[in-house]
Order: C-alpha cells, then structure tokens, then sequence
C-alpha cells in the first residue's frame, strides 16, 4: 500500500501517492567499503541522519585519502559518531568540522578524544605534504576539540529524536561500538572491534538487545587467529633469540594502541628474564610518550587486571622501557629491541632503521599487526629478495621478518558467534578488502542459511536501502483516557509528537503532560455608536440565526449574544463593544459585526427595509455545486459531471468518481479517493454556513 | 490505571538521620540508599531490619556514609541479599570510605558490628553504572529500567531515574545545581514532569553566598591563621567533599606560591587521591577538558602531602600548616585526636565544612555560642603485655587446640563416610582415565582422592586415612585403532596458561595503604584503653558551608521547574521539612507527601491511559506543527482494531465535528514586548498591563505565580478601540500562538 510513513514539518504535504520514503533506511559506505581504510559510513531513517566514523585512507594522501563526502550533505547530518581514535576512523574530522556545512553534533569516548588531539597533531606534523594538499592544519584540530562531545560507555544520549549509546569494543583504549535507535529500529556500528580479553583491554561486549542492523568490521575475513599465549609466546621467542644472538630486533608499530600492548608484554618478560636486563627496550615516539599520561589515567575503560595492578602501581609506568626521542640519540651499539612508528614503514623513524638494518641476517623484523596494502610492510611479509631503500637504492633484504598478528580485530571464530548470538536480521560488512570480504560473505550466508538473514557488502558510495515498517503507537493519557473507548466511537484530541514518542491528550491537559501550554485570548473591542441599540438588534438577526438579548448584571446595560459566541454590549450613548474569546471563527462573526456596526452609523438616517429575500433552495444548490466545481477544478484539473450527478476526477490516468450528496467517493485508487474525500470535505466546510453548534 | 508506587522511609524523615527509604514499584522492592551515621547506632536501623529479606534491589546515591554505610552490616546481619546499583565512583570511594571508618573505629573500641571482609562482601555485589546508562531489570522487576543521572554534591553522585510503563519516579536528594571545581551541577532540571519525585528538605532554610566570595573568605580565614603561626584543622569526610577543598587549596597555593605545608591525613588517603586521578570522566568538564589539552591531571597534587598515619604528622615540625582529616564528626579518627591536642591553643583555628551530623562533637562545637570546653573520650588501641598478654595466648592456644581437636574429628568422620561409599563400589581400580593426564597441578588437587583407594581384600582400618602408597595403574582402553586418546590432552590448555601469565586478580582490589594494612593485619595482642578528659576550646571555631548542596531558594525554584506531579519529602529537620511542604503545596504541586518512618504512602499517580495505534490513513493527513522540541496537531479519529487486536486509530469515516480551536503556546509579556518593541510599536508596563501603542491594553489575568500542577490555562485579554492598531497588534499576538 501507499502511504507516507513521517509527515515532515514543512507545510507542503508530501505526495501519498508515490514515497514510502520515510519508511526507507539508507546505509551508504563513504569509504570502508570493500576497503580497508577512511571509515566512514552514511545512515538516514525518517529524515534523521548519522555518520559513523570519519577516516582517511593512510595510503593516499591530500584529498584522495578522504572519505566520498561530496555524496552526501554534510549539513544534513545529526550525528557523528566516532568509534576510536585510529587514522582510519577519526583523521578525517577536523576536515569535515572545519571545512564542510556540517552543523551537526559530534561524540566520542573520553579516552577517544584526549588520544585524538594528540595523534592529530602529530599527523599534521609528521605528514609531508605540500601545503597546498594538506587537510587541515594544527588550529583546526584545536577549534575541533571545542565541537567534540564525550560519552562514557553505556551512556545513553538523545539528540534530535535519535537515540544512541555505546559498547565496550576492545580494539584499542576507547574503542567503542555504538547501537543508535532512531523510532525503534536499532542499527549497531561495530568499527573495530575484538572480543579476546588481552592484557589491558577489555573484549567487546554483548549487546543487550539485538540490532535490526549489523554493520560489522571484516577486516580478517575469514582467517582465524592463533592464541593470544601462543602469539605472545613466539613473539618473545623470536625477541629472545635475536638479542641473544646479538642481533636487533625492530618493531614497526603504530605509536598508540597494539604498541602498549606490546610494551606490557614486553616489560612483563624482561621482568621474569633477568638475563635480558641489560638489553634496552626503546620505544621511539614521542606520541606515545605524550599519550602514556592517557593511558595512565583511563583506568576505567580498562580491564579487571589492569584495574587490580592499578591498586598497587601503575601498570603503564615501565620499569625496563626507555622512550627514544629520534634516531640521533639511538647510538645503537649491540643487541636491542626498538619499537618504531610508523607502523607499514613507510616512512619515518622505523623505515629509517629498517634501511640500517635490513641486510643484516642476525637482525630481525617483527610486525605485530595488520598491514594495509601498499605499504613495505606488506610488502616485505612476502619475503622479497631486494628491498627499495628511502634513498632509492636497493638492498638485499637479509633480516628475519616475522609476521605475529597482535592486531585487535576480531577473526572469523568471533565474528560468526558474535553474530550468532546476536541474530541480527540485516548484516553489512565494511571495512574489509573484498575478497577477504567476499569469503566471509560466503561463509556468513552459510552459516546463517536456515534464516533469513541478509549480508551486503556494499562498495564505497552504493547505498543500501531497507524499508522498515515500524507501527506509531501512541498513548493516549489524562482526561482523554478515563474510559477506554470500544471500536467504533471517535477520539478527538492532540496529537503530541516528541522525538519518535506519540501522546494523544485533551487540550486542557496539554501543560499537564508536556511543557507547553495552551491559552485563552479575550478580546474586547470597543466602537463608537451613538444610534439605538436596537438597530443593532434588528440587523444582527437578520443576519445570524441566534442573537439572545439580555442585560448585563453589572451594569445593567442591554446585551446581545451573536452566535453564541460575540456578545455586544452597549457601553454607554456613544459606544458599543464587543466581547468574545479569540477563535478564527469568532474572530469572523465578530468582523461581520464591526462591520455591520459601522455602517448602521454612516447609514443612520437610512431605514433599510430589506424585503426579505425568498430563498431559492434550488438556485442555492445550483451555486454551491459550481463553486464546489469550479474550486475541484482548481485542485484536481480533470474534473467532469459524470452520471447521477456525480463529478468525475482524473489525475494521472487514475480515476475517481465523487458523489456530491452524500460525499461518497469511488476510486479504484485508495490515495486519490483520500484526498479527494479530505478536499471535498473542506470545501462543503467552506461554502456552507457555520453551523450553530460548531463550538 | 498507571503504575503502582508506594514509598515506606525507613530512615531520615524530619530529622537529619541517615537516608533509607523503602519504594515499591508494583510490588517490586527497591531500597533507595541505605545510610548509617557516625555512631553506628543500630537502633535506627531497626525499620530496615523488618523489611529487609524482602527487598529486590538497593541503589545508592553517595558515597558517605549518610547514604551507604549500613550496607555492610545489612547485608551481614540483616538477611539483606538483593543485588546493589551504584556508580563507579561511589562503588570505589565509598568502598574507602568505609575502611577508613572502620579503621578509625577499630582504633578506639572493640568495633564488631562488621569487619572488612564484611565491607568488601557486601561491595562485591555493586552493579556499576555510568551516568545516563538506561539498566533494564530482569526477573520480577521486568519493565523497570533504572538510570543514574548526574547529581553534585559528591564524585558519583546520584540522582535515580526509575522508569516503567513511561512514568517515571525520580530519587534525588543532596543534589548540588552549581557547577564546582570538580563536579558538573546536576542535570535534575532537565527532567519535566515525573509521575513522582522524592527530594530532601535538608537545605530548604539555608541560604548561601556566593560561591566566589564564600571561597574567599574561607581562604581569608586559613590564611589569617596561617600568618599568625597557627594551625588549621579542617575535619573532612573520607573521599566526598575534601576533593573540592583539596582543588581549592591547591589551585590557591600554585597562584600564590605558598610553602605552608598541607597534610590530607585519613588511612586511605593516597588510595583515595589515586582512584580520584583515575575518574576524570566522571568530573566537570572544565576538568575534563583540561586534561584533554594538556594532559594535566587536576589531582597531580603538588601541594598537598597525603599521610595515611598520625605519626608521620607528628614528625613534622611544628609550626603553621593545614590538616585535613577524617573524620568530619570528630567523634572518631584522626580528627579527633588532632582536635583534642590542638584545641588549647588561640592561635590554631578548626574549620568545619559541613554541618556536623546530630549529637557529636563536631555539631556540639558548631552551635553558637561554642562551649568554652568539651569532654572527650580518648581511647587508644595499646598492645597487650605482662600478664594480660600471657592470658590471651593462653586464650589464644586453648581456642587453637579446640579448633584442631574439632577439625580432626570431622575429618574422621568424612573419611568414614567416603569408605562406607566407596566400599560397595568393589572395584577400586576403575580410574577415569582422563584424571591421569592432568597438569601436574591437577594431579595435586586429585591428591585427596586418591588416598581413599582401595586394595582389593584389604579393608583398611577406619582411622586411617592412606592404607598404603597412593598407587594406581594407568589403565588404557584399546579399540580397533589402537589406544584410545582423548584430543584434549594434546590442546594446549589456554586457560592454564592465561592463569600462569595472569596473576590472579582476587576478588575485590582491597587496596590499603602500607600503613593500614599492617595495622590490619597486626596480630599482635592489643586492647583499647579509654579516658576521659575536658579540653579547653581556645582555639578559633568557623563554620563554612562547603557542603555542595543546592541552598534553599534553588531547591524551590528547582521544583517548581520540575514540577512532579506527586512530590514525597524527606530527610530535613521537621521545621525544614514543613516549611519547604507549605512552599511547595503554593508553588508546586497539590500532592505532598511527608511521610513518617514506616508510614507507607501510596503515590500511585492516578493517571489513565491506553495505548492505541495510529494507522497510516490517519498519519497521512495529519499536519504538524512544530513547537520547540514538540510537534504537535489535532486529529479526529475513529477507533478501530488491529490485526493483533489492538486499539488503532482510523480517519473518520464523515466529515469531523468541528471543534473548539486551541491555542498553543507560551507567551511571556516580557518577551512580548520586546517582540512587539522589535516590531515598532510603541510599548510600556503600566499597571500591570502591557500598553501597547496609544490605546490597546494587553493583560494577562489569573495566578500567573500559580506554575506546574495547577497552571491552568492562560488567560490573556486584549482591549482597545477599534482601530487599525488593534488589529495589527491582535495578528503579533496570534502570531505567538499556534492555533489548532
């Protein structure tokens, strides 16, 4: 059927007859999609619109490293909703805050936000770009800050109807998951996530309730992840036997997240190895140097362990782990383990030891996590022969690379319980490369073949749309409410709408259930008259069918009562006034009596006998039905006399039949009949006298 | 009908004792904080102990004692067993709080109403919520959801939303509208309209200062005695309201470079500095946000030296300094001792922060005028030595040997009982073959079994307990392919593995300071030794209000805001609790209620209400206006049912009677006026009438002062001759309304 789902507030009513448009939910990747990098995902349902994260692309750079923001109207949106700070989930910001239309209102999480500025700004610095490409400069991110709004976990925030909150995601410290409800469809947006509990974070909760819409990272597809132990065990093994060999050992790392984690692993070894003691550890950034007094102080986005080690010390404050300023201080004589940024050496301070180091056999490599194509990193997994140094040249690569995936997204075991337990009926998968994404496709749909589930992977810009037919329910409270009614009888009353909530109520209990408030409006207007009351009198009636006279209690002047609704009272020789409550109808008769006032004073001398006018019942008809014809035509176009004196409307090769006696109208087509039921109705409102009883 | 709700104080009603109150939500018991005083008086606990099995859940608002301080004992000897909701904050820090009472109480008496253990059970059960996080009960609160909003007054503080069915009953006492140094006001004016709100009437008579010339002369008032080489005693709660103080010194101290010295002494001091450290996020933005821009933790205190031991103060040397200590009643703690030494010298100055609580020193000192001197109790804990010592070792052996004798005897009889079971099984030899691949540590744990093994024949007299040699043969099973193996025993145990590397966290992060925990965990023999002695009040007496609570005239204009439609009064003294009854009957709401301790009142609201659906024929005709956050519109419908038998709403079927139309809006003659000034008429006040132009008089009749429940509608009556002005002026005022 047709029908509109969400009246807008614009007065131009949207056309019943074609859009369900507010029933429709559109999800449209700006970028992550079928990609891993630039997160950022467009959501629109019943006119309220989110974006979720707001990434760049760390392999390009300048404007191509940003999300397809022109596919959207960044004025439009409500919310953003950043999940965590990495690159790809938050780099994009200070662009989209500072140099677009966006007027929205934009959350993160505490921890999210205090790392944000700092990464941010070292972004800014670290990045060569001409100035002419980059993105936003070290005043943007600042003015940023100002707009950024916090959230804790679980709270839940309501702006503009739409209703949101957040769940532990375990990805990084402050990494989160947002479940937004916009009128009871609930979309839940995953960004990054990992649901092993490691040495510091949490694993991404459960949802209570499930989600109608699952868009979910799948960045490790379909592969499965080794035990965190025996991960952690090979990765201190390799350590220890490279320093024990003499050789070095580098960590190419992005400076915040994985790196603390390995820093804890780290630390924690060292403390149990006491022959390694006079091994240093650098870690050589800055940036997460400056982060560790967040990291220190965020206790609570953490887990139970790092809570229970916080009563006795803090677990962040390193007891064999030095920071390294840049690689001039490094005077690298014999064994040592250095974890650098960048973390896909492209360049910086690890692609700089990776130059020193790399031909030497004794040294090893270890990436720790996920490496986006296009980078070194990925390339040296493969194991080439030869590497391309920064400087151009090339060298044999002799080190030991070792791949020990740390990377906190979840493997395709978690993925699938975690939807499994959750069932939602629509997932989405982003934030994948696509045939990683395909085979988890693949494997999802099988697993999930005994119901109806629905799994798109969308690419950048495709929109996704569901229709979502949700039921407006509405109370109905107070004095409206005291008997319930049985089926069949009327309900008259206001219709209260807030956010997506419905309340019906009686005017007079509007202030009661809402903070609005209704009034009276009495006017009282006075005109000077100098003549006899009973002129007054004598035309009133001929004109209104009910005018009651009596005298006025107080002073004892003559009134009348028009219409039951205007009382005229003469105030004294030369006045009279009228008194009614505000009310577009009063406001009319009471017109009508000014007018008529004002001329029985010009025309005073003048006795008017009006013969009173025989009524034509017939000729009465006759003009109403063309009126009634001639404003149909107006509104319909097509309008012709059918048989049995019934009008004909045609819109658009759809017909309907209007009987004008009894209002009856005959439509194949359910909206037309509609509308021209609603239109015929008021204009019989309109070219009929006000009945008596209107009040 | 709505929702039935019943609210029973069982403490803290027209008075100033600690808060208890029972509210039933269709039969669904909630118990709204459960607060103790100073003197751990049991007899006040009394209403609680006859309801307290039947309760279903506690939510706590603060974390003092006031609001949280029986928890442990009801939970010990109460029967109380329900699960407890609280905050971060008040989970952590009242946690500290009541260490440090019941470490300052074990000092001087023989303190047995609970023990830390008994703390540390009854914090384990806390639920931790974050502010605004909606928490659906299950069970047989199903349909209740709970909310803890942000309140003031102290770290974590609470103002409780509980919702079912769409109304909501709203807990807020002790809350604080000012935004502080480290606290956001609260955020109760935001809710509009509650089925039911139960506030305090604590404050309703007080008025405060300002807030910028209370904290100058509170620094005024430091500073004097400071610069006359005295000492200041600031006897504070354990982790509430000294972190204001500590912010404000603090701050004062770095812009004025001072070196007088600042001593935070309570037995959790340094836990409760650290845990503060840790729980930005619950504090005011201005705090947050400094941190976020230059990663300045507000509490890195650099002026402030925490102590968790007296004896530490004693060796510092004299002269002027501040000492904050617990606790703020001076009944017991380290504020106790440090008053009775400081008390005889004119120079030192004792400033209390807060009101003292009923019947202790702190309140007897506060009253006006302050009594020349006081009696006091002092009591010390003193090791047991000569013979006193000899007689509890004696105790101490004989209760030992008693244990012991008692545990070898239920031994004996365990190890009969598993004979006599064992002994019909016959064959011995059947071991579970998986038992024999276990971990070492495994086999440890299976150690006790296998002394109960038995030879074939043998029947081992009954005391003892290992025949022979725990010998057992590895029996393998074999099938067609050969040994039977369990693939289990070839994974590698993760778990194993995970308790290896992961230190085990116990049970709850119990975590005193050195100092305490020795004291603690102190065995030796001691015993508390009590004298009496009168102190001279010399020294200077000043009592400041940092209390953090909202004063009288903001609680009024606060609930007026709200406007509950049912209001519940309690915790204030009786005159307190009248008085703000009387102002709120006028101004707020016809329903009060001050219900005495164990009087059950039933707030039901007598609301109707039913659920209908609106059909999409009717939606698409409906047009709506928008109002603020509201939009609204008239329908006329006609009832009908839905599939799922529900009542929905249809278009009617013949044309709508017409109805009376309805203005909606509000209109402030102030803000009229400027619209109407805006606008270029002329306009002025007179008499109380709005004189618009030359002629016209807008008035607005009835009891404007009359807001929330009662506030009928507005009456706005507009005069004037006819004339063009009229009308004009007649469309601006329309044009503020919107007509339905």
């Amino acid at each position: 059927m047709a029908s509109t789902g969400q009246q807008t507030t614009s007065l131009k009513r949207r056309d019943s007859l074609v859009t369900r448009e507010g029933d429709q939910l559109i999800i449209t990747p700006l970028g992550a999609g079928n990609e891993v990098g630039r997160s950022c995902v467009y959501m629109s349902y019943k006119g309220k619109t989110v974006l979720f994260d707001c990434g760049i692309h760390p392999a390009y750079s300048g404007m191509a490293a940003l999300p397809y923001f022109d596919e959207i109207d960044p004025s439009t949106i409500d919310v953003l909703l950043v999940t965590h700070f990495h690159l790809d989930h938050a780099a994009s910001l200070p662009y989209f805050l500072e140099k677009t239309t966006f007027k929205g209102r934009v959350f993160m999480t505490h921890a999210t936000k205090a790392i944000y500025k700092l990464l941010l700004s070292d972004y800014v610095k670290v990045s060569k770009v001409s100035v002419e490409d980059m993105l936003f400069d070290e005043q943007d991110i600042l003015r940023s800050m100002d707009k950024i709004e916090v959230i804790d976990f679980h709270q839940t925030l309501e702006v503009n109807g739409i209703r949101f909150w957040c769940y532990t995601a375990g990805h990084v410290l402050g990494a989160a998951m947002f479940m937004v409800d916009i009128a009871g469809v609930r979309v839940l947006y995953t960004g990054d996530y990992s649901r092993e509990e490691d040495r510091h974070l949490r694993a991404a909760e459960l949802p209570q309730f499930s989600p109608d819409i699952c868009i979910i990272e799948s960045t490790y597809g379909v592969q499965l992840h080794q035990p965190r132990l025996i991960r952690e065990k090979r990765f201190t093994d390799v350590i220890h036997s490279t320093v024990a060999q003499g050789g070095r050992v580098l960590i190419p790392a992005f400076a915040l997240g994985r790196a603390q984690e390995l820093l804890l692993i780290l630390d924690e070894y060292w403390s149990n190895h006491p022959e390694l003691h006079n091994i240093p550890i650098y870690y050589a950034s800055p940036l997460a140097k400056r982060c560790m007094a967040v990291y220190q102080t965020y206790i609570n986005a953490m887990n139970e362990r790092i809570r229970n080690q916080f009563a006795n010390s803090n677990p962040f404050d390193f007891k064999h782990i030095s920071p390294l300023k840049s690689i001039d201080n490094f005077g690298d004589v014999g064994p040592s383990v250095v974890m650098a940024s960048p973390g896909g050496l492209q360049s910086g301070l690890s692609r700089q030891l990776f130059d020193k180091w790399c031909s030497d056999k004794r040294n090893a490599c270890v990436i720790p996590g996920y490496v986006v194509e296009g980078t070194l990193a990925k390339t040296i997994i493969n194991e080439p022969k030869e590497v391309t140094l920064m400087n151009g040249l090339t060298a044999p690569l002799n080190m030991q690379v070792h791949y020990i995936s740390f990377s906190a997204h979840a493997d395709y075991a978690q993925t699938s319980t975690f939807l499994k337990e959750l069932m939602p009926p629509n997932i989405l998968l982003v934030h994948g490369e696509a045939n990683e994404m395909g085979r988890l496709k693949q494997k999802l749909i099988s697993l999930f073949a005994d119901r109806n589930t629905k799994i798109i992977t969308p690419k950048n810009c495709q929109s996704v749309e569901m229709y979502f037919n949700s039921e407006k329910m509405a109370k109905t409270i107070g004095k409206l409410a005291e008997k319930t009614p049985e089926v069949g009888e009327n309900v008259s009353g206001l219709l209260v709408k807030k956010g997506f909530s419905y309340q019906i109520l009686a005017p007079d209990d509007l202030h009661v259930f809402s903070q609005l408030s209704t009034a009276n409006v009495t006017q009282r207007i006075t005109i000077p008259y100098s003549g006899a009351f009973g002129v007054i009198k004598h035309r009133l009636k001929q004109i209104y069918e009910s005018v009651g006279s009596s005298t006025d209690e107080e002073s004892g002047v003559p009134t009348l009562r028009v219409h039951d609704r205007v009382t005229v009272k003469q105030e004294s020789e030369n006045h009279i006034s009228l008194h009614w409550t505000a009310d577009p109808i009063s406001d009319m008769v009471s017109d009508s009596i000014v007018a008529l006032v004002l001329n029985a004073s010009r025309e005073m001398p003048k006795v008017v006998v009006e013969s009173e006018p025989v009524v034509d019942e017939a000729e009465e008809e006759k003009k109403a039905g063309k009126i009634i014809h001639a404003l149909l035509v107006s509104i319909f176009g097509d309008v012709k006399f059918g048989e049995n004196g019934k009008l004909v409307i045609s819109v658009d090769g759809k017909v309907a039949q209007l009987d004008k006696q009894s209002g009856e109208v005959d439509s194949a087509n359910e909206g037309l009949r509609e509308r021209v039921k609603t239109a015929f109705r008021r204009i019989q409102d309109a070219v009929r006298p006000i009945p008596l009883s209107a009040s | 009908m709505g929702t039935s709700v019943q609210v029973t104080p069982l403490c803290g009603v027209y008075n100033e004792d600690p808060l208890s109150y029972l509210v039933s939500i269709d039969g669904f018991n909630l118990l709204i904080d459960c607060g103790w005083n100073d003197h751990f008086d049991t007899s006040i606990l009394h209403p609680l102990s006859r309801v307290a099995t039947t309760i279903d859940a506690v939510l706590l608002s603060h974390l003092d004692t006031l609001h949280l301080g029986a928890l442990p004992y009801a939970m010990k000897h109460l029967g109380l067993s329900a699960p407890v909701y609280a905050t971060e904050p008040v989970f952590r820090l009242g946690l500290l709080t009541m260490y440090d009472h019941y470490l300052s109480r074990k000092q001087i008496s023989e303190f047995d109403l609970f023990t830390l253990d008994d703390i540390d059970s009854a914090f384990q059960n806390i639920t931790r919520l974050t502010y605004s996080q909606n928490y659906h009960m299950t069970g047989k609160g199903e349909g209740i959801v709970i909310a803890p909003h942000v309140a003031g007054h102290l770290l974590g503080g609470t103002v409780w939303k509980i919702t079912k069915d769409g109304e909501d009953v709203i807990y807020a006492v002790d809350f604080n509208h000012r935004k502080e140094r480290h606290l956001n006001g609260t955020v109760l004016e935001s809710f509009v309209r509650p089925a039911v709100l139960i506030t305090d009437a604590y404050n309703s008579l007080n008025n405060q200062p300002s807030r910028r010339q209370r904290d100058q002369e509170f620094l005024d008032a430091v500073m004097k005695t400071l610069r006359a080489d005295g000492k200041v005693l600031l006897p504070v709660d354990t982790a509430g309201r000294i972190l204001e103080l500590i912010l404000i010194l603090e701050q004062y101290w770095a812009q004025h470079h001072l070196t007088y010295p600042i001593f935070f002494l309570t037995y959790v001091s340094s836990s409760t500095i650290d845990y503060a450290k840790s729980f930005l996020e619950w504090m005011s933005d201005s705090i947050a946000k400094s941190f976020e821009h230059t990663r300045d933790n507000a509490f890195l205190l650099k002026h402030v030296t925490l102590l968790i031991n007296k004896s530490e103060l004693d060796n510092v040397p004299d002269g002027p300094k501040i000492v904050l200590a617990s606790m703020a009643s001076l009944e017991a703690g380290f504020s106790h001792d440090i008053f009775v030494e400081w008390a005889a010298d004119a120079k030192n100055l004792v400033l209390f922060t807060e009101r003292g609580q009923f019947a202790t020193l702190a309140r007897m000192l506060q009253s006006d005028p302050p009594p020349k001197a006081v009696k006091v109790t002092m009591s010390k804990r003193v090791p047991l030595v000569g013979e006193e010592l000899i007689a509890y070792e004696e105790e101490q052996n004989r209760m030992k040997k008693e244990e012991a004798l008692k545990a070898t005897l239920i031994k004996e009889e365990e190890s009969k009982a598993t004979i006599k079971a064992e002994l019909p099984v016959g064959d011995a030899m059947v071991i579970d073959a998986g038992t024999t691949h276990t971990s070492s540590d495994a086999a440890v744990m299976h150690g006790d079994a296998y002394r109960d093994i038995l030879i074939d024949g043998f029947v081992p007299p009954s005391s003892s307990a290992a025949p022979m040699f725990p010998f057992y043969d590895k029996s393998s099973e074999w099938d067609d392919f050969g040994e039977i193996i369990n693939p289990d025993d070839y994974v590698i145990k993760d778990e194993d593995m995970d308790q290896a590397f992961m230190p085990v966290g116990g049970d709850i992060d119990a975590k005193f300071d050195e100092g305490s925990a020795s004291l603690m965990l102190d065995t030796t023999p001691s015993k508390v030794v009590s004298s009496e002695l009168t102190v001279q009040v010399k020294c200077s007496l000043i009592y400041m209000d940092f209390e953090g609570r909202s004063d009288g005239r903001s609680i009024k204009s606060i609930l007026a805001h709200v406007a509950p439609l049912k209001l519940v009064l309690v915790h204030g003294s009786a005159e307190a609790t009248e008085h703000l009854k009387q102002h709120c009957v006028k101004h707020v709401c016809p329903h009060i209620f001050a219900p005495q301790i164990e009087e059950t009142i039933d707030v039901t609201s007598d609301l109707c209400a039913y659920k209908v659906q609106l059909s999409e024929k009717l939606m698409s005709n409906v047009l709506f206006k928008k109002l603020g956050d509201y939009e609204i519109a008239w329908v006329d419908a006609e009832v009908g049912k839905t599939e799922s038998d529900m009542l929905s709403l249809l278009p009617l079927s013949n044309p709508a009677p017409a109805h009376k139309s309805v203005l909606v809006g509000d209109i402030k003659m102030a803000d009229f006026k400027q619209f109407l000034a805006s606008k270029g008429v002329q306009v002025e006040f007179a008499g109380g009438a709005l004189r618009c132009g030359e002629y016209v008089t807008l008035r607005k009749v009835g009891d404007a002062s009359q807001k929330g429940g009662a506030a009928a509608i507005q009456q706005i009556v507009i005069e004037g001759p006819l004339s063009e002005e009229y009308y004009k002026i007649r469309e601006y005022l329309y044009s503020q309304f919107y007509s339905l």
